[in-house]
């Protein structure tokens, strides 16, 4: 015969002292972290890719002021850049002719003008470009000036010179495109042929 | 009842440490996110800055005033310029001060202007910073790489006859 009583599913017996009656109050406080896990690592992702941390970086520009009186200049110490709007480079000291050069060997050409004997730190350099040159090339050249500028510094630093640099920046005028188209025609034949 | 005793492998981990990093991570990022300006926010147009070589300087982020030049759309054919101050109070004297802009114009972050309003708005910068008597506003140039330089050159005339000879080209890292 089976024992009377457990009518909904195993009650324990009592037995003795009342085992049964201390009761553990459990209040109910289970909280799972997983989902505030879960968003954290979703707005982490979201911030780490959406964060900009580098602001553009820039080059430094100067221009010369608004001046009433034109500077005079050696013209022995001049040395020219022309950049043709087909984005040729060509170069010419004083009044010398035309020589083709590219920007790779724009920096090398700039060193060995700027510390010719005779001129060393005296040479002005005088960038000339036409109205329709892109203007990403002309930033290129710039920097290559620029770095070749580090080099010259550090020439003139083992004679103790400090470096002055002079350089002017213009649009090419009309002698210039005289010269240009007089020494270093485009080469129109190709299309020609093609 | 067979006893079955549970084989228990001792893999406990414990995340909490996990759960610090990732709270330190969320609020370093929190607070170094940098959210777009309104200026940024109404540029329709894409610049490719031209590149050079890294430099140390950056942008400066206040009293900062932007002339942009670009093409207004992908394809390329028309270009134009646009003008930006981070300064908000100046850039709004600056607006109100000079004429030939449109109310809309007035009210954007970022204008789109011809080169005779570009100098209009240059001088009156020029007035407004040497009214406040610090002159601390820098300009910087950011322009497409594929433009002619006239354009650039145009605006480098405009900053150098209102007396701003030192100014910046924005431009993108050398690859």
């Amino acid at each position: 015969m089976a024992g009377g009583g457990s009518l909904g599913g195993g009650e324990k017996p009592k037995r003795g002292k009342n085992s049964n009656r201390k009761k553990k109050k459990r209040v109910g406080f289970h909280l799972d972290m997983t989902p505030l896990v879960d968003i954290t690592f979703l707005l982490l992702t979201f911030f780490m890719f959406t964060t900009t941390m580098a602001t553009p970086q820039i080059m430094k520009m100067a221009v010369p002021p608004e001046r009433e009186v034109d500077v005079q200049v050696m013209e022995s110490r001049l040395f020219t850049i022309m950049v043709d709007e087909i984005g040729r480079i060509m170069w010419h000291q004083a009044q010398d002719e035309l020589q083709m050069t590219d920007i790779k060997e724009l920096r090398k050409l700039a060193v060995e003008r700027n510390l010719m004997p005779g001129m060393k730190n005296e040479v002005i350099t005088n960038l000339k470009i036409a109205k329709d040159a892109p203007y990403g090339l002309v930033v290129k050249i710039l920097d290559e000036l620029n770095l070749a500028e580090v080099e010259i510094t550090k020439e003139l630093q083992k004679d103790v010179i400090p470096r002055e640099r002079k350089f002017s920046l213009n649009l090419l005028n009309e002698d210039d495109l005289a010269k240009i188209a007089e020494e270093m025609p485009a080469d129109e034949v190709k299309e020609e042929n093609q | 009842m067979p006893k079955v005793k549970k084989k228990r492998v001792g893999f406990v981990i414990d995340m909490t440490p996990l759960v610090d990093i990732t709270f330190l991570l969320l609020t370093f990022f929190m607070f170094t996110a940098k959210f777009k300006s309104d200026a940024e926010n109404e540029q329709k147009f894409i610049i490719k800055r031209p590149q050079a070589s890294p430099d140390t300087t950056k942008l400066p982020e206040v009293d900062l005033a932007t002339i942009k030049v670009a093409f207004t759309d992908s394809t390329m054919v028309d270009t134009s310029y646009y003008f930006t101050m981070t300064n908000e109070e100046h850039f709004a004297k600056i607006k109100n001060n000079t004429e030939g802009l449109t109310n809309e114009q007035k009210e954007s972050a970022l204008i789109k202007v011809d080169l005779f309003t570009l100098e209009k708005i240059v001088r009156e910068v020029y007035r407004v910073d040497y009214a406040t008597g610090a002159l601390n506003t820098k300009f910087a140039i950011d322009a497409d790489q594929l433009l002619p330089f006239d354009w650039v050159n145009n605006a480098m005339e405009v900053l150098r006859k209102n007396n701003y000879t030192t100014f910046n080209y924005v431009t993108d890292k050398r690859q």
